[in-house]
């Protein structure tokens, strides 16, 4: 009944007009951002950020959920029509959606790819709604070590986001941990890196480091590759983009299975959409009867992953809710919100600020359905966007990193600290470096060294401790895990390589 | 990649062993109940300084396949245009002011860059400006950078 309850709470909040617009500006806004080239979700949160600190928090945040939901979509349509994916979770989609826009089935594709998106979306929602209230209240018995072990394994699965060199994972995550002990030591109050700098004495704020890395980063690497996109021609009217039932009996399994895993990875802290539109579309491969089709257009190849990553965008803000860990580097950037906004993530907010949690997870509902509405009518007036040459866009994105950098505390030290971060974020992409774990380890140092250093007083047996409680031992293991597959894996491809060298 | 692994290396494992050291000197290792706060960082550059040690002798082992990450010609130059257009933008908000030195880094790179006609130019500085002006000045209120030349 309580939680009816809460549900009905949630919708009063996310029903009164401003709310409504701000979801509707968010899933408009968020399309747009997804579907652009050069600007993902972490950078489109990043420079949205600023504007919501005029509202009411819970407002902001429906902006910004339903904003990250819109561009799990509009990276489709990128993806679909010009093979280029639109942000890094779509990267899959280019194979069989490009495939099918070749074949004169856009419409298709960015159909099932919508329907997929909303059933995922919302059972997604569901979950959250099952899943946070438990673990929030089961959280609420972790002291320090769980929390250490738990911030651990997201760090650690990070890497899983880092691609196909583990050891840059783990250098880009590290530098974010190392940039997370300047300022002042949240224990003993001492001033550390400060390197004489008044600005730094305060920490470095990671909204203009994700700002620079992933707004300006991303439009570095676009001016100098700066490629005409060829658009597929096709006709994309309302009657095309309207999934048929045949094609949603079709993928119904693929849908389903693409939600349940997306959320699954969703949830574990550090791996977001992109990993589980990856693993979407590789389970989808292996069990399908015709695995040749894939590639060349299957429309199950569009379906699955484009179900996970909006399963995963929604599960990704269960850590965030319940336990202050972000499980993306978007939710990475929510969570700094969620702190300058005067919000302490964790357990509490249940039971402290039921209006902005279930107003969040209803405005998720409607985000949906609002997703489902644009990404069907409105589709000729975001396909026409995606026309609008990448040299007038990047000096426009350049311009809302500035602003959007110096009005989070009106500071020019923060503009400035977000051009280099720009230049960083450009040379992190070039030689194959994780920018998005940099921001989540530089999210998650503070909160991690206090967790740690805590632990460590209340333990008679130093490191020990994280073993001898049945919940961190399980995490610390595996994180354990986590690092050493990666390294294992290495060890075996490279002993596999050199193998017939050494003949 | 092996050049500029190597040297990337070099530079990361530098910088950890300066960072572990610097923790050690300047900052207390243990606290009244606890460890202090040169426990991390101190462990921080340890871990990172093993890392980069594992890449450079990584990098040293590898072929040379050359280095083609480095951008060359018309790329290059647009990179560094729009770099150094930001960089000026920014440096100089002091003396335009943001709302003006918008509409003036906006004009200049699509002038510039995308060889759009001026009329484009001028409307999208225009319509920027005017947007950043709207939303940030009068509705959120930020006191943004007035400038000496321009009332914004």
């Amino acid at each position: 009944m309580d939680f009816l309850g809460n549900l009905a709470l949630g919708f009063s909040v996310a029903l009164t007009p401003f709310n409504i617009l701000m979801a509707v500006c968010g899933v408009t806004v968020g399309i747009l951002i997804g579907a652009l080239p050069g600007i993902g979700p972490p950078s489109g949160v990043a420079m949205l950020l600023p504007l919501t600190f005029g509202m009411d928090p819970t407002s902001g945040i429906i902006m910004l959920a339903a904003l990250y939901a819109g561009t799990m979509y509009g990276g489709t349509i990128t993806a679909v029509l010009i093979n280029t994916p639109g942000e890094s979770a779509s990267v899959v989609t280019c194979l069989d959606g490009y495939q099918m826009a070749l074949k004169g089935e856009a419409g298709k594709a960015l159909g099932i790819a919508a329907i997929g998106s909303f059933i995922a979306g919302t059972v997604g929602v569901v979950l959250l709604m099952l899943v946070s209230p438990a673990l929030a209240k089961w959280s609420l018995s972790f002291g320090p070590p769980e929390t250490f072990a738990l911030m651990l394994l997201g760090l650690t699965t990070v890497t899983l986001l880092a691609g196909d060199d583990p050891l840059k994972g783990y250098i880009s995550m590290m530098v974010g941990l190392m940039l997370a002990m300047v300022g002042y030591d949240i224990i003993s109050g001492d001033a550390r890196y400060g390197l004489g700098v008044p600005e730094m004495m305060d920490g470095i704020d990671f909204l203009p480091v994700a700002i620079g890395l992933f707004g300006l980063g991303e439009v570095l690497v676009g001016a100098e590759e700066s490629s005409k996109a060829q658009m597929v021609k096709g006709k994309l009217g309302i009657r095309e983009v309207l999934p048929r039932w045949a094609d949603i009996i079709r993928t119904k399994w693929a849908i389903f299975r693409g939600t349940v895993m997306g959320f699954a990875v969703g949830v574990l802290p550090g791996a977001g959409p992109t990993v589980a539109s990856f693993l979407a579309y590789t389970v989808e491969k292996k069990v399908s009867d015709h695995p040749e089709k894939f590639g060349k257009g299957a429309i199950e190849g569009v379906a699955a992953p484009e179900s996970a990553n909006n399963a995963a965008a929604t599960a990704a803000m269960v850590p965030m809710l319940t336990l202050g860990i972000p499980g993306s580097a978007t939710t990475a950037i929510m969570l700094g919100g969620l702190m300058m906004w005067g919000l302490r993530p964790g357990p509490m907010l249940f039971e402290k600020n039921p209006q902005f949690v279930w107003g969040l997870i209803a405005s998720q509902y409607i985000a949906n359905v609002l997703l489902l509405v644009m990404s069907t009518l409105a589709i000729p007036l975001f396909v026409r966007a995606l026309r609008i040459p990448y040299s007038i866009l990047m000096p426009l994105i350049i311009v809302f990193c500035v602003t959007g950098a110096y009005s989070l505390k009106n500071s020019l030290f923060d503009v400035g600290s977000m051009l280099v971060f720009g230049v960083v974020g450009y040379l992190m992409k070039k030689l194959g470096y994780s920018p998005a774990a940099l921001v989540l380890a530089l999210v998650l140092g503070p909160l991690a060294e206090r967790a740690l250093r805590q632990s460590l007083i209340i333990s008679d047996s130093g490191l020990g401790i994280l073993f001898l409680r049945p919940i961190s031992a399980v995490l610390t293991v595996a994180a354990l895990l986590a690092v050493a597959v990666p390294v294992v894996r290495a060890l075996l491809a490279s002993s596999r390589r050199r193998a017939p060298a050494g003949n | 990649m092996r050049n500029t692994d190597r040297i990337t290396a070099a530079l990361l494992l530098a910088c950890a062993v300066a960072f572990s050291a610097a923790a050690l000197k300047y900052y207390k290792w243990w606290g009244a109940d606890g460890p202090g706060p040169a426990f991390m960082p101190f462990w921080l550059g340890l871990v990172m300084a093993a890392l980069a040690l594992m890449m450079l002798v990584r990098s040293l082992r590898e072929k040379y396949t050359g280095d083609a990450w480095l951008p060359r010609g018309e790329g290059l130059r647009h990179m560094l245009v729009v770099l150094g257009a930001s960089a000026a933008f920014v440096a100089l908000l002091k003396v335009t002011g943001m709302i003006f030195g918008t509409a003036l880094f906006l004009a200049g790179l699509l002038r510039y860059l995308g060889r759009h006609r001026w009329q484009v130019c001028a409307a999208v500085a225009l319509g920027a400006a005017g947007f950043n002006w709207l939303v940030f000045a009068r509705w959120l209120r930020v006191p943004l950078p007035e400038g000496m030349l321009w009332i914004f």
